[in-house]
């Protein structure tokens, strides 16, 4: 179910993604749609015993799209992920469960528009944050103009701060 | 380098605000390779695949999901294979030196061969359509050589700018990599 401005809540929960089970094969299938040959990737032997990694690599090139979806899927089609920042904190590999959720950190309505802030995640199996950050979207507000697409921002929307890392 | 051999600042002075040559896809975008990458990060909105809905859409036609377009430069055909490299190095790592970081960019020169990804900030303006061929403007908008606990390590941010052929932003990616 998309956020809709009226029913935004600071501290609410905004989105949640699982995408289950990581295996060999879907890393694969991802290194395979992009064309990238990084052996840390779909190469066991190379992975554990040239890198020593503990096991093949869920690719942070992957991750990042999950967090970028579960953006858009929150803000439903009517509004637009205008920017997104994540850092990588901790390996994902083979076998590890991979889930994304985002909490409502703050909402401001600038010229008839609104911004909502959220705090994104993606956790394993553990409940262990391997990738965080912070998303501004664009919502509707009820009588106001649609979230304007192409999304050419005004000036007057960087008054909306992106939190710093936590 | 210093006169013990290490990393200086200097070395990577003129990197820092340099610009690479601009990149244009190969292709232009094209369904079944978006069917593919949606596959790939099991994103199933019909947005993507079915052009009846996309219609009715704000997009009016079929995009990609708005990050596709850092995945849109292939090697292309005529070009090095960078699987090359495997005949006569066997513990090459497969990514021919470039993960998709660079996008035109010379890559720096440097001693440290460790590489860690160390996030990204990202703002986006619109999708890339199918049939539009993406085109990527990189610079170096940052270089330092910093001290951390073990050891000296480089700090790099490439603010990458994609747009259409025809000058249409869709989005700014700055990327954070840490060289130890």
């Amino acid at each position: 179910m998309a956020l809709r401005w009226n029913e935004i809540e600071v501290g609410a929960r905004a989105g949640e993604l699982d995408k289950g089970r990581m295996s060999s094969s879907h890393i694969m299938r991802w290194s395979a749609a992009v064309e990238n040959w990084h052996r840390i990737h779909y190469d066991h032997r190379f992975a554990t015993e040239h890198d020593k990694l503990p096991d093949i690599l869920i690719n942070g090139s992957w991750k990042q799209h999950v967090l970028v979806q579960l953006v858009k899927d929150a803000l439903g089609p009517e509004g637009w992920p205008w920017k997104i920042k994540f850092r990588y904190r901790k390996m994902d590999v083979a076998g590890d469960s991979i889930r994304a959720r985002a909490e409502v950190v703050a909402k401001q309505e600038i010229d008839g528009l609104g911004f909502v802030t959220l705090r994104v995640e993606l956790t394993d199996q553990n409940g262990a944050v391997s990738t965080g950050g912070f998303a501004i979207g664009v919502l509707p507000v009820p009588g106001g103009p649609r979230v304007p697409y192409p999304f050419v921002p005004k000036p007057a929307f960087e008054a909306v701060q992106m939190p710093a890392d936590e | 380098m210093s006169a013990t051999g290490q990393p200086t600042s200097a070395d990577f002075d003129r990197y820092r605000g340099m610009t690479g040559r601009t990149l244009v896809a190969g292709m232009p975008l094209e369904r079944d390779t978006l069917r593919r990458f949606v596959q790939a990060i099991m994103d199933t909105d019909p947005l993507y695949v079915d052009a009846v809905h996309a219609a009715g859409t704000k997009f009016g036609e079929m995009v990609a999901p708005p990050l596709y377009p850092v995945h849109a430069f292939r090697p292309p055909i005529g070009g090095p294979d960078p699987l090359d490299v495997l005949r006569t190095d066997p513990d090459a790592d497969g990514s021919a030196g470039n993960d998709g970081m660079y996008f035109g960019l010379t890559p720096i020169d440097s001693p440290f061969k460790r590489l860690l990804n160390g996030g990204n900030e990202i703002e986006f303006f619109r999708c890339l359509a199918v049939g539009e061929k993406c085109v990527a403007n990189a610079r170096y908008a940052d270089v330092q050589l910093k001290q951390g606990k073990s050891g000296s390590l480089l700090l790099v941010v490439i603010e990458t700018t994609f747009s259409t052929e025809q000058g249409e932003r869709l989005l700014v990616n700055r990327q954070t990599l840490i060289w130890r």
